[in-house]
């Protein structure tokens, strides 16, 4: 039992907050690994920090200037002990430089997550698209490169409208982004050919002063798709990458956050798609995890798709993290016939050195699962976060339910620096007309009210949960 | 009593203060007896009892004499510094009413000026030939003191004062007469408004290097650089009793003694530091930065000392006299110049024109230039072996005229054998587009090639390029978290050294500060791989005025730096363009300028006019002059300027780029005079830092006067780069106000 | 009208305000050789660009960083169980009895003089962008505001929505907030003070100004 032992040796310092914080702790604890975790004022209340109070003994919380600020992080790490470091997601969790500063430090540490180098490579999507497209991975149509020259980015463009016309897209649209850019800024579309030049000046001359570089990424826009993932899993060997299967996100706000995830990613036993949704399944998780060998992945990762109408998958980007929707694979995984997986337990155990212990024909599937997020904010208004605290959050258990959340029994008020995300809401089923029934079961019964100063009552998004609840896995 | 032998004994009283003041307690037994005398002679005065008055007093005064002429021997540096500042000095007023026969002011007039501590006038000296009288016109400028009068600031000139001296300066070479400047100044004072007083020093410097008309320049006390500020002159005189220094001794006792705030140094620390600054007239007379003394009266020249004005206008004319001589290709011209160096000789009555025609005027330009371009030779140590040194002088012989055949000759025919090449290259374009016609658009790919082009890889050169600096800064292997400076205005999280000094490139990520990093970073990391080749790196710094400990201070900084000077002049390529760099490293001793540096920049500015090069000057740092190089250093300020103006107007492209902090001498002359100046992100440029302020004007500096932003909203750079974008920027630079052919005009 | 000499009265019964200096962020604090009683400076010089007196010195991540007094008076506790110790984010390392200043209690009274205008929720507010153009531009107390003018962003949850001022038409006479900080809900965040009115206010501080001697 020499894993078992070292396990027991290390300290995670958890570096992140709300429901991620506890799951990662409650993971420490199956583990029997010991945790840090921090909170800054805001978080005075939150259920994270009350649980590391309870469970975490000396050195098991610790508060805190900023979630955001590596050196606090850092501080803790050494003044408690910790021999390893969970980013969870947002936060730190992509960015390469703390991952290295984390190994690189004179104490060094070990980032739960993939090393450095993979997220730096990963987290470069012009390298990333480049790298599938030398392993034959499909990817979307147009330029793997920066475009410096406007003959170039003109060909580029109506070499794109050219073949959405040959493929029958009644719409063609060109999107010119700069390559430096992200978050949506320096992005626009062009629906007709003659304006391109005009459209790529403008985003050139943007990205030239903004980002020093001149360069421009010319792609098709693709706007009627589902939102598909893979999950994978690998130890520190980087050899034998698994997946947990596929999600389907197409549920989304206006401003394209999830709001809704499934696995797995299509249901073609009971739903007909206008495509071989079995293969097109298939294919994505081949093609992700062929990426994942050829960069020697060595942690957990999602690699997320879009699927066109005509069943066309397109690589978008890797998530080099955990992500919020980990739970909803997990619970219709089996690990040699076993439920109750926990990917966060999977990802700090082998993140801490041990090897996987399983290949990919122990893991097999069961049933359907969904995943609610509530969040405080009004749908039918554009998803304006709500603002106020929180007098009741209850729901009735059931085997088939699990739910995430750092709000606690008392009253909460929502801090307001931080992602709006209330609670996660897991609902398993054997079928996808039982996991409908659950799941609005499960809304039914949820009983959320709060208040404001102006004296209005919460705003939630319950009602837009049950309504898109129906429409589930259709594409 | 009457008031004239009233008066008589009020001036013998002001010479006893005078004798008291510039002695300042020393020499107590001579001030004691005349003291003593003084005042018995009044007491019988006052009551009456003496029995020939007028014959007392002139024992009195005999008695003053003999005492003040035996004084005289033992004056120290120090009381020459506390003679030239006194306010029974003469001033630049008692000049021009008793030197020259009539004048009148033109840069406004007393208080009612825009800089009273300037004072200019057209001046007129009468002479004669035979029976034959001449007029002949003078622009006399120079500060004035004004015997204390608050408002004249000491002599210590703002910007725009220097400004209205070029403005007059570029009058009189318009109206062809020569110019008489004087120089009282302790030095400019340090304000950065517009035009700024590095920048408008810089530019004076810049166009008295090219004033077509002669130039003599008289010092009395001659502060740094704003005595360098009028100070390029065609004959440098100088006051017996007048000091001209880098520094005064005060500051450098002050920096010596490493006084804060306005903290005073020991009075013994400065008299040492006047003594080793050495900053008497004999001593640059040694040096060679004057060529002449003119001897003052015991314990220094007064309003009322008129035979020493009588001698000074002698001077100042043989002076023109001579300059005017030698600029004509005339013969006899050491007959007519030994003739007026004849002890008695009364040059009012040798008139000689001081027109010149337009070669000769060029002709004194070039001497004016070349005599400052041969000063301070001794002062660098050059280490290079004979061999290397004689093999640059025989290579120098023969590519100089192969260059000028290239560049002059060549270039010109080559150009239109290309404009004819590109023509013809046009018209072969449109016989291809012609021919293809028939067979539709050439090289349009087929419908599939093009799908599977959008979705197959590309070639890409620019490939996986993590490692985008060729150096970094040693602090990125400390694990260390560093605080940004504007931490508290921003709200900058702390920087991870390794991150910082590394991938950042010393930038902080939140608000964009640039820390300072190693001059190696920039010498790698701005210009083309491998491409850097230094030359004349064995010129080493020196001791050339044998300041005690400096020797050491120097090794010091050699060892520290790996250098021989402050200065690395090197060529390098940027973007396949070759250039010559000269770098003032910020490292060595604070970046200071002193003779060797200066030797080093002469030399690369040459090496740029040669081979036709771009010449950039990087600016990692610089202090200033080398204060313990004393005039040695500050004799670079127009000899760096000479050798700038001569590359530039050889159709040279002269840029200069500042970062850390640049100050004082070299930002006042031959970097200030360059057209493009540009400064790296967060640098401070200026004339002097803030303790300098404090400690010279008593005024507290603003935060961030000198930052480079003010400095572009005053109008003194061109633009601020970001550090990671140098390369870019100086590429972009290089192209647009190079042009295509980058050098030449 | 205002009763500014009770108030004063009032204030002067305790002109005192207690300044704790807190751990800006977690490392190992080190104390400056103070102690209670001694007297302290905040910020000096003609830009205040002198620090106050250092106190103490908190490292974090081998990277010491001083920390000053930010305001004049008398130390009151130190807390030097922290001594070498490493100290949360947050905790309380010096205690200063500060004297008011005068401006601070012109500020005291005008709160209570002026219509304040207080933040619906706690959020982050900054001026409209032609509202603050106009501050930095015109003099003190001279832009004018009228009821359901778009006076301000708030920022919460990484989204901005526009606030409209309530409330009498009048010139901005004080703000409350820093832009980049949180406003508590019910913290005001300007005063108001109707043009016709300015003439009164001007001689609260002119009483205010004679009135309070500082120490």
């Amino acid at each position: 039992m020499e894993t078992a032992t070292s396990l027991k040796d290390h300290r995670v310092l958890v570096g992140n907050r709300g429901e991620i914080a506890i799951r990662i702790m409650q993971a420490c604890r199956k583990l029997g690994t010991a945790f840090t975790a921090i909170f800054t004022p805001e978080d005075q209340e939150s259920a994270h920090v009350s649980f590391a109070r309870k469970y975490g003994g000396d050195h098991g919380l610790y508060k805190v200037a900023s979630y955001h600020d590596a050196n606090e992080l850092m501080a803790v790490a050494d003044v408690a002990g910790c021999t390893a470091v969970h980013p969870g997601y947002g936060f730190f969790a992509e960015d390469f430089r703390f991952a290295r500063r984390v190994t690189k430090r004179d104490r060094k540490m070990i980032f739960i997550g993939p090393s450095w180098k993979i997220i730096r490579e990963l987290g470069d999507k012009i390298n990333t698209k480049r790298l599938a497209r030398s392993l034959g991975v499909p990817t979307v149509p147009g330029s793997d490169r920066p475009i410096y020259d406007e003959m170039e980015a003109e060909n580029i463009a109506e070499d794109v409208f050219d073949f959405q016309l040959q493929q029958g897209v009644a719409h063609p649209l060109v999107l010119v982004k700069a390559s430096a850019g992200g978050g949506g800024m320096g992005i626009e579309e062009v629906d007709d050919i003659d304006q391109f030049r005009s459209v790529y000046r403008r985003i050139r001359n943007y990205a030239a002063r903004q980002f020093k570089d001149e360069g421009v990424l010319i792609e098709q826009r693709i706007t009627d798709f589902n939102h598909l993932e893979v999950q994978v899993v690998s130890d520190r060997s980087g050899k034998n990458p698994v997946h947990f299967g596929t999600r389907n996100c197409s549920i989304q706000s206006t401003g394209r956050q999830k709001r809704l995830e499934v696995a797995p990613g299509f249901d073609p036993s009971v739903i007909d798609y206008s495509f071989d949704s079995k293969k097109v399944l298939q294919d994505i998780v081949q093609y992700s995890l062929t990426m994942a060998r050829e960069v020697g992945y060595d942690n957990v990762g999602t690699w997320e798709w879009i699927v066109t109408r005509k069943g066309e998958p397109f690589l978008m980007e890797v998530n080099t993290r955990i992500q919020v929707e980990n739970g909803v694979s997990a619970s219709i995984a089996r690990i040699k016939g076993r439920d109750q997986v926990d990917l966060l337990e999977e990802q700090i155990r082998t993140g801490l050195g041990e090897p996987l212990g399983y290949s990919q024909e122990d893991i097999s599937f069961d049933g359907v699962a969904l995943e609610y997020r509530l969040i405080a904010e009004s749908p039918e208004n554009n998803f304006t976060p709500w603002v106020g605290t929180i007098d009741r959050l209850r729901w009735k258990e059931h085997p088939w339910l699990s739910v995430h959340t750092q709000v606690p029994k008392s009253a909460y008020i929502i801090p307001t620096e931080f992602d709006p995300n209330l609670a996660l809401a897991i609902v398993w089923a054997p079928n996808l007309e039982e996991l409908k029934k659950r799941g609005l079961e499960f809304l039914d019964e949820l009983v959320l009210y709060g208040h404001n100063n102006a004296g209005d009552s919460m705003q939630n998004n319950i009602a837009f949960l049950k309504e898109k609840t129906s429409s589930i896995l259709k594409f | 009593m009457d008031n004239l032998f009233q008066k008589r004994i009020q001036s013998l009283t002001d010479r006893l203060t005078y004798i008291q003041d510039i002695f300042a307690g020393k020499q107590a037994d001579s001030v004691a007896l005349l003291q003593q005398k003084l005042d018995e002679f009044t007491d019988r005065i006052n009551h009456n009892n003496i029995e020939k008055p007028y014959e007392e007093v002139v024992a009195l005064e005999d008695l003053f004499k003999e005492v003040e002429s035996r004084l005289d021997i033992s004056i120290t540096p120090l009381d020459k510094v506390r003679i030239v500042r006194h306010p029974q000095r003469i001033s630049l007023r008692d000049i021009l009413e008793n030197v020259y026969d009539n004048f009148t002011e033109v840069g406004g007039a007393d208080e009612y000026s825009l800089d009273p501590s300037f004072v200019m006038a057209r001046a007129v000296i009468n002479r004669r030939r035979g029976k034959k009288r001449y007029t002949q016109s003078v622009m006399v400028i120079g500060q004035e003191k004004g015997h204390g009068a608050e408002y004249r600031n000491g002599g210590s000139a703002k910007p725009w004062g220097n400004a209205k001296a070029r403005q007059f300066m570029r009058v009189a070479e318009t109206e062809g007469i020569p110019i008489h400047s004087y120089i009282f100044t302790p030095g400019s004072y340090p304000i950065e408004d517009y035009p700024g007083a590095a920048q408008q020093i810089a530019r004076n410097i810049y166009c008295m290097a090219g004033l077509k008309v002669p130039v003599i320049t008289v010092i009395s006390e001659g502060g740094s650089g704003g005595a360098e500020a009028i100070g390029l002159a065609d004959r440098r005189l100088m006051l017996s009793n007048g000091y001209y220094s880098v520094i005064s001794p005060e500051g450098a006792a002050a920096i010596e003694g490493r006084c804060k705030g306005g903290e005073r140094p020991p009075q013994e620390l400065v008299e040492r530091c006047a003594f080793n600054l050495k900053i008497t007239a004999e001593d640059n007379l040694r040096f060679g930065y004057i060529d002449k003394i003119i001897k003052e009266p015991p314990l220094g020249a007064r309003p009322y000392h008129f035979d020493f004005f009588r001698q000074l206008r002698q001077e100042v004319v043989r002076a023109t006299d001579e300059v005017v001589i030698s600029a004509k290709l005339a013969p006899f011209k050491s007959m007519r110049t030994a003739r007026r160096n004849k002890p008695d000789v009364n040059l009012d009555e040798m008139y000689l024109s001081w027109a010149l025609s337009g070669s000769e005027k060029r002709r004194l330009c070039k001497m004016r230039g070349d005599k400052f371009l041969a000063l301070s030779k001794n002062a660098a140590v050059d280490n290079r072996p004979f061999l290397a040194k004689a093999m640059h002088r025989v290579d120098d012989l023969v590519t100089t005229p192969w260059m000028q055949f290239k560049y002059e000759f060549y270039r010109k025919h080559q150009r239109k054998i290309h404009s004819l090449l590109e023509q013809l290259d046009n018209e072969w374009d449109v016989f291809k587009g012609w021919i293809g016609k028939p067979f539709g658009k050439g090289g349009v790919k087929s419908k599939e090639d093009k799908s599977s082009e959008l979705m197959s890889l590309s070639t890409w050169t620019d490939e996986h390029k993590h490692n985008k600096w060729n150096y970094l800064s040693p602090r990125y292997k400390i694990d260390q978290a560093v605080t940004c400076p504007n931490a508290s205005v921003y709200g900058c999280p702390d920087l991870w050294g390794p991150d910082l000094f590394a991938e950042f490139a010393g930038v902080c990520s939140n608000c964009g500060h640039h820390f300072p990093m190693e001059p190696e970073w920039y010498v790698r990391n701005v210009f083309d791989k491998d491409s850097v080749l230094e030359f004349n790196s064995e010129i080493e710094s020196g001791n050339p005025l044998e300041y005690p400990g400096f020797d050491k201070a120097v090794k010091a900084a050699q060892e520290k730096t790996g250098c021989k000077s402050g200065c690395m002049t090197f060529e390098a390529r940027i973007d396949g363009t070759k250039l010559v760099v000269a770098m003032l490293m910020g490292t060595f001793r604070g970046g200071s300028f002193g003779a060797a540096e200066g030797y080093k920049f002469f030399v690369s500015a040459q090496r740029a006019a040669k081979n036709r090069y771009p010449f950039l000057a990087y600016v990692h740092g610089t202090a200033g002059i080398r204060i313990q190089e004393g005039t040695h250093g500050v004799i670079q300020m127009p000899r760096c300027t000479i050798a700038v103006r001569r590359y530039i107007e050889n159709g040279g492209l002269y840029m200069v780029c500042y970062d850390t902090n640049s100050f004082a001498g070299p930002v006042a002359s031959f970097l200030g005079c360059s057209p493009y100046q540009f400064a790296i992100r967060s640098s401070n440029i200026g004339f002097a830092g803030p303790g300098v302020i404090k400690s010279t004007t008593g005024v507290d500096v603003a935060p961030k006067y000198h930052r480079c932003y003010k400095g572009l909203a005053r109008g003194h750079i061109q633009a601020i780069w970001d550090r990671r974008e140098m390369r870019n920027n100086l590429i972009q630079a290089l192209q647009t106000i190079g042009g295509r052919n980058l050098y030449y005009r | 009208m205002l009763n500014v000499s009770n108030l004063l009265e009032q204030i002067k019964q305790n002109p005192y305000r207690e300044i704790t200096v807190y751990a800006p962020h977690t490392g190992v604090v080190t104390f400056e050789n103070i102690k209670p009683g001694d007297e302290v400076h905040g910020p000096e010089g003609q830009w205040k660009e002198k620090p106050g007196t250092k106190l103490a010195t908190l490292t974090r991540e081998r990277n010491p960083k001083p920390i000053y007094a930010f305001e004049k008076g008398v130390i009151d506790k130190v807390h030097t169980e922290y001594e070498n110790a490493f100290v949360e984010s947050g905790c309380p390392l010096v205690t200063i009895r500060h004297h008011l200043t005068r401006e601070e209690v012109e500020s005291i009274i005008l709160k209570q003089a002026l219509f304040l205008f207080r933040a619906p929720e706690r959020a982050k507010y900054y001026f409209t962008p032609e509202v603050a153009a106009k501050l930095r531009a015109s003099d003190f107390g001279s832009v004018v505001i009228h009821d359901g003018q778009e006076l301000f962003i708030m920022s919460r949850m990484k989204r901005e929505l526009p606030l409209y001022y309530m409330g009498p038409e009048g010139v901005i006479y004080a703000t409350y907030f820093k832009p980049n900080d949180n406003v508590d809900t019910d913290a005001p965040l300007i005063g108001v003070c109707p043009q016709e009115e300015l003439p009164n206010i001007k001689e609260v501080i002119m009483r205010v100004q004679t009135e309070w001697q500082e120490k």
